[in-house]
């Protein structure tokens, strides 16, 4: 195949409604190297293909894709349900249309908010178990704990590090899609270059921060609101 | 005693039925009143990662539909049960909503566990009793090995069990776990 046609798909599954999301971020980062390496991008949100009514166009968009590249965050230690949602009625449109299978090769990106980047795994591991039910080639996952600070942080000094290894696992996965990597891959872990006792620290505080900022006290943010001396079952 | 059974609307198999009426004899004969809810598609919406759960009204989240009553049914209960349909070796997407939107019941803030691990504290002194119980035809060994880890290895007090048909499994399993309310290890 010629290397130019090429089609990727990034797909964004943060659930947020608005605001700029970590995932976005990071989809951000991967389009540009995807774009310098002269890919075909095609851009998928997940809420807004859900509830805008653009699955059909997405859909077919991921069955002729030459590769997949999901974005997400992790929720509960998997993946989130709105992604599920997506994924479930993805493979249900896919049995329609195994004939037109085209091995897409997978890859996953997930963050968390905490700061061990192994929590990612089982989510990765969910990826990998979809991809063996779309005949698809799963290749690996890139896990990133502290995840939040990467907004929030992004133009300071510390975080150099972490966005040059961002951009070494981007270039990886491009190198594999380009190259067809048959070798068998690691999960790529990026940990943030942080203290964990500080970045604990200025969490809480956020927390006490933002709620601060919403007119709420300090002692508000522990609420019991269904403890059992306020509710008739 | 008051027992909450979550289950996914959209799996309505026959696996699910014969599980659900084996778990509801269950828990009837050993003297719990029972909650059922099932889960669609549309309702509860998804969570959007706002955290107002945690810093707009702190413990409630911020969506007005039917999770709320779901939260608070929680909350009061000694025992919660997920009937959970087992997809790409994860909860199926209704039920992993259920499971997203369950956050406001727990602090935003960050603790370490004994094993070194990050966890969030509890938001309450108690917690009903959880058990997942995952369901599904032809289930590989990587989904089923991957459906208890996702909870196994991150959860301290939730039960994962597996039902592919074996009535007694299951009957003998829950028989073995102490089904009341326990404390903040989440």
């Amino acid at each position: 195949m010629n290397l130019e046609t090429k089609r990727i798909v990034l797909v964004n599954s943060s659930p947020k409604l608005t605001e700029e999301s970590t995932s976005g971020l990071l989809n951000n980062l991967a389009a540009k190297q995807i774009k310098t390496a002269g890919l075909e991008i095609y851009r998928i949100n997940v809420r807004q293909s859900l509830f805008q009514g653009k699955t059909e166009n997405d859909f077919e968009a991921m069955l002729d894709a030459d590769a997949m590249v999901l974005t997400f965050p992790l929720y509960v230690f998997c993946l989130p349900g709105i992604l599920m949602r997506f994924l479930q009625d993805y493979y249900t449109f896919w049995l329609k249309q195994q004939d037109r299978v085209k091995n897409a090769r997978v890859y996953a990106i997930v963050n968390c908010g905490f700061p061990e980047a192994r929590i990612n795994l089982e989510a990765v591991r969910v990826i990998q178990c979809f991809s063996r039910k779309i005949n698809s080639i799963f290749r690996f996952g890139v896990m990133i704990g502290g995840g939040g600070m990467l907004q929030g942080a992004k133009d300071t000094p510390f975080m150099r590090k972490t966005f040059s290894q961002l951009e070494n696992a981007f270039q990886l996965t491009m190198d594999d899609i380009l190259n067809c990597g048959q070798a068998v891959m690691d999960n790529i872990m990026i940990t943030m270059n942080f203290p964990k006792k500080l970045y604990f620290f200025m969490g809480n505080r956020g927390w006490y921060s933002t709620a601060k900022k919403n007119g709420l006290k300090r002692k508000d943010l522990y609420r019991k609101p269904y403890f059992q001396e306020n509710v008739n079952l | 005693m008051q027992a909450l059974i979550i289950s996914d609307k959209e799996y309505q198999t026959e696996a699910f039925h014969q599980l659900n009426q084996l778990v509801n004899s269950f828990l009837i004969r050993k003297g719990f009143s029972l909650t059922e809810t099932q889960i669609d598609r549309r309702d509860p919406a998804f969570c959007m990662g706002c955290f107002g759960c945690w810093v707009k009204k702190p413990g409630e989240c911020v969506i007005d539909d039917k999770m709320g009553q779901i939260n608070q049914i929680f909350m009061n209960s000694e025992l919660t049960l997920y009937l959970s349909p087992v997809v790409f070796g994860q909860f199926s997407a209704n039920i992993k909503n259920t499971l997203d939107r369950w956050i406001p019941n727990i602090l935003p803030f960050f603790e370490t566990r004994p094993d070194g691990s990050t966890m969030h504290p509890a938001r309450y002194s108690s917690y009903p009793k959880q058990i997942i119980i995952g369901y599904g035809e032809e289930l590989s060994d990587d989904e089923t090995s991957l459906f208890l880890d996702i909870t196994m290895k991150h959860r301290r007090k939730v039960e994962v069990l597996l039902y592919q048909g074996d009535d007694m499994e299951i009957t003998e399993t829950l028989s073995e776990i102490e089904l009341r309310k326990v404390g903040v290890n989440l």
